[in-house]
């Protein structure tokens, strides 16, 4: 090392009369206290010995010492360790050693304060000629603060990563490029890679259709578009193992901010045990709605052929009727009545099934139509019924509705039919009108001052077959109610009765409103 | 002179009841009855067994029936020109409106469904022998017949 005549303090210390070059190295000591004084970080100068031999004041503050304390004092005193014995190893170093650890990146130790406690630190050490030898320079920066901080990103990325692990969906997050950048192992599981081979691969790999375009939208859109996507459904695609297998997967987008720019999160999720049931419940549908129409059709092929055989019956027991009645005996005639009256009666339920599986069968044809055109219609239709029962009729000016309109015109035969059926003695008075009932639709009312219906049996006398009285009293098939049901379900609206025993009914149904 | 009808049905019952009810009949009529298609044609043009039939003044016919349907029996009439001027009128439980369009196109003279009730059935006959065999004028034999 060069025998450069640096100040020292200790040297200059012991002198008393000052020459021109004595007063010289006084005022470049001054500067060099100033300097020292100056830095701001604490400054320590130590003796090969390991000998505190100069500090400063941030060195007094940083280790809670009195400067004549620690002067003369083993530099372990405040850096027990790392120091002192570099200070040997930088003795058995050459120059160009010492001066590559003085530009060199700081040290990590610990230094300990007069009080005991202990603090992160970094030292950046250069040597210093002077008279007593080398002496080596320590600037001294407390870095708990960044220790902390460093501490605390540390846990943060931990626990992202633990996030990350634990998730249960495949996690993948992928750069602008489309290159894969972190996943978790949920996603090796789910692609049958290793990590490894996914790293910095295309994301197309995995999921070769539909994710990596998104990418470039992504870019191109506002940060609203893409928290609005964030908390968006799901995407469905399809993935691809590295066997080859496909599978169906759903995947959630987020953006992710990073030094690296905007990146993208994609949380997949295999939704092929979804699929499957979704699937098999179509399935199932289509096997319900098979089976159903194939029982309209059973039911209406079966009450159409029944028709054949019956009317054999029907008229072959008329025409012994006919021709025999009062020429046998008198059992032979009671007989061949029972015998018409069930064969008409047959009649009646196979033309009445028929006209229920009709309603299912023909092709719904939704248009515009006049209610108040059906129910004139229906009346026409009734126009016996009616004269035979003195019934007075009226109606309020009714809509315009969405209907099929042959079905529209059963409808109101059916329920005006019933009102005057189930009368008790007087002039049946029957009254149809209509309401708003609601977005859309018209509540329509057919109001009737006959017998009216025990409430228990509200909901069953829309059911098929469902008499509530004897067939002495009124004759019927108990269909007429069940078509109405039908017809009206099939409209999309409702229907309903409101009665009390004695005080007549009033059947309400609902129609979608045509503008 | 009695009034020569063509039946062509092929269920016995059927027959049978359409026997009955034009057998109240006071005029006299005479009900020729053929079981399917080939033997309606065969009646008509007088073929085989049928060499002696005598040409129907009116035909009633079914539409479903056993080796030739009512619909070629009704085409092959109206195509004849020896036959075309037969009243031809079906007789069928069909209500679909592809059997009334296409019976009509082919010429048929009415369709007429069979009614369930056998007192709607006997009213259905009288007004056939009313209108078709009382009011109708009907064509003299045709030229080649």
């Amino acid at each position: 090392m060069k025998s450069v005549r640096s100040p020292s303090t200790a040297a200059i210390r012991g002198l008393s009369m000052p020459s021109a070059a004595e007063k010289h190295l006084a005022q470049m000591e001054s500067k060099y206290h100033e300097l020292l004084e100056a830095a701001p970080d604490a400054m320590v100068v130590v003796n090969q010995g390991g000998d505190i031999v100069l500090l400063n004041l941030q060195a007094e503050k940083q280790f809670g010492y009195r400067r004549d304390e620690l002067l003369g004092q083993k530099v372990t005193t405040i850096i027990p360790e790392g120091f002192a014995e570099r200070l040997i190893a930088d003795d058995l170093r050459s120059a160009e050693d010492a001066l590559a650890q003085q530009i060199g990146a700081g040290i990590e130790l610990i230094g300990r304060r007069k009080d005991g406690s202990d603090f992160p630190i970094e030292l950046m050490l250069s040597p210093l000629a002077s008279t007593e030898g080398t002496l080596v320079t320590a600037a001294i920066r407390d870095i708990s603060a960044r220790k902390a901080a460093e501490k605390h990103l540390a846990q943060m990325e931990s626990k992202y990563r633990g996030l990350l692990e634990a998730a249960p969906d495949a996690m993948v997050v992928v750069n602008q490029g489309g290159d894969i950048v972190l996943l978790n192992v949920q996603a090796e599981k789910q692609f049958g890679y290793r990590r490894d081979e996914l790293l910095g691969q295309k994301v197309t790999n995995i999921i070769p259709e539909g994710f990596a375009e998104r990418l470039v939208a992504d870019d191109l859109r506002s940060a609203e578009d893409a928290l609005a996507q964030r908390i968006g459904t799901g995407i469905e695609l399809i993935a691809r193992r590295k066997d080859g297998d496909e599978f169906p997967i759903e995947i959630m987008l987020s953006p992710l901010e990073s030094t690296e720019g905007t990146l993208v999160t994609a949380a997949i999720r295999d939704i092929s045990v979804r699929k499957a049931a979704e699937a098999n419940l179509l399935q199932k549908m289509k096997e319900l709605y098979r089976s159903n129409e194939e029982l309209e059709q059973f039911a209406y092929f079966a009450s159409h052929d029944l028709q054949e055989p019956l009317r054999m019956v029907a008229s072959y027991t008329q025409l012994l009727s006919k021709r025999y009645k009062g020429k046998l005996d008198a059992d032979a005639d009671e007989f061949i009545a029972f015998a018409v009256d069930g064969a008409s009666r047959m009649q009646r339920l196979i033309q009445d099934l028929l006209a229920y599986s009709r309603v299912g069968r023909k092709g719904m044809g939704l248009v515009k139509i006049s209610s108040e055109d059906a129910l004139k219609q229906a009346l026409v239709n009734l126009r016996g019924a009616i004269e035979e029962s003195n019934a007075v009729v009226t109606h309020d000016p009714l809509p315009t509705v969405l209907a099929d309109e042959m079905q529209l015109i059963q409808l109101f035969q059916n329920l005006v039919a019933n009102a005057i059926k189930y009368q008790k003695p007087g002039v049946p008075l029957v009254h149809i009108s209509a309401a708003k009932g609601g977005a859309k639709k018209w509540l329509f009312s057919v109001r009737d001052n006959g017998l009216g219906i025990d409430p228990q049996y509200f909901d069953r006398i829309f059911g098929l077959f469902q008499r509530l009285h004897k067939r002495e009293e009124f004759a019927g098939t108990g269909i007429g109610l069940a078509i109405c049901k039908k017809i009206v379900e099939r409209h999309g609206g409702r229907i309903s009765v409101e009665s009390q025993p004695g005080h007549g009914s009033t059947f309400y149904f609902t129609l979608t409103e045509a503008k | 002179m009695a009034i020569e009808i063509l039946l062509v049905e092929d269920s016995p019952g059927d027959v049978r009841l359409t026997q009955e009810a034009f057998r109240d009949a006071s005029m006299q009529i005479r009900l020729h009855v053929a079981c399917d298609g080939v033997e309606a044609m065969a009646f008509l043009r007088r073929h085989g067994p049928h060499i002696d039939a005598p040409r129907p003044d009116l035909v009633l016919l079914d539409l479903n029936l056993p080796k030739m349907d009512g619909r070629e029996v009704l085409a092959q009439i109206k195509k004849d020109d020896a036959l075309k001027t037969i009243p031809t009128l079906i007789l069928t439980t069909s209500e679909a409106e592809v059997d009334i369009v296409k019976s009509y196109r082919l010429q048929a003279n009415c369709y007429l469904n069979k009614p369930v009730r056998f007192d709607a059935f006997e009213g259905l006959v009288n007004s056939i022998k009313d209108f078709w065999l009382t009011k109708v004028k009907l064509p003299p034999q045709a030229p080649g017949g």
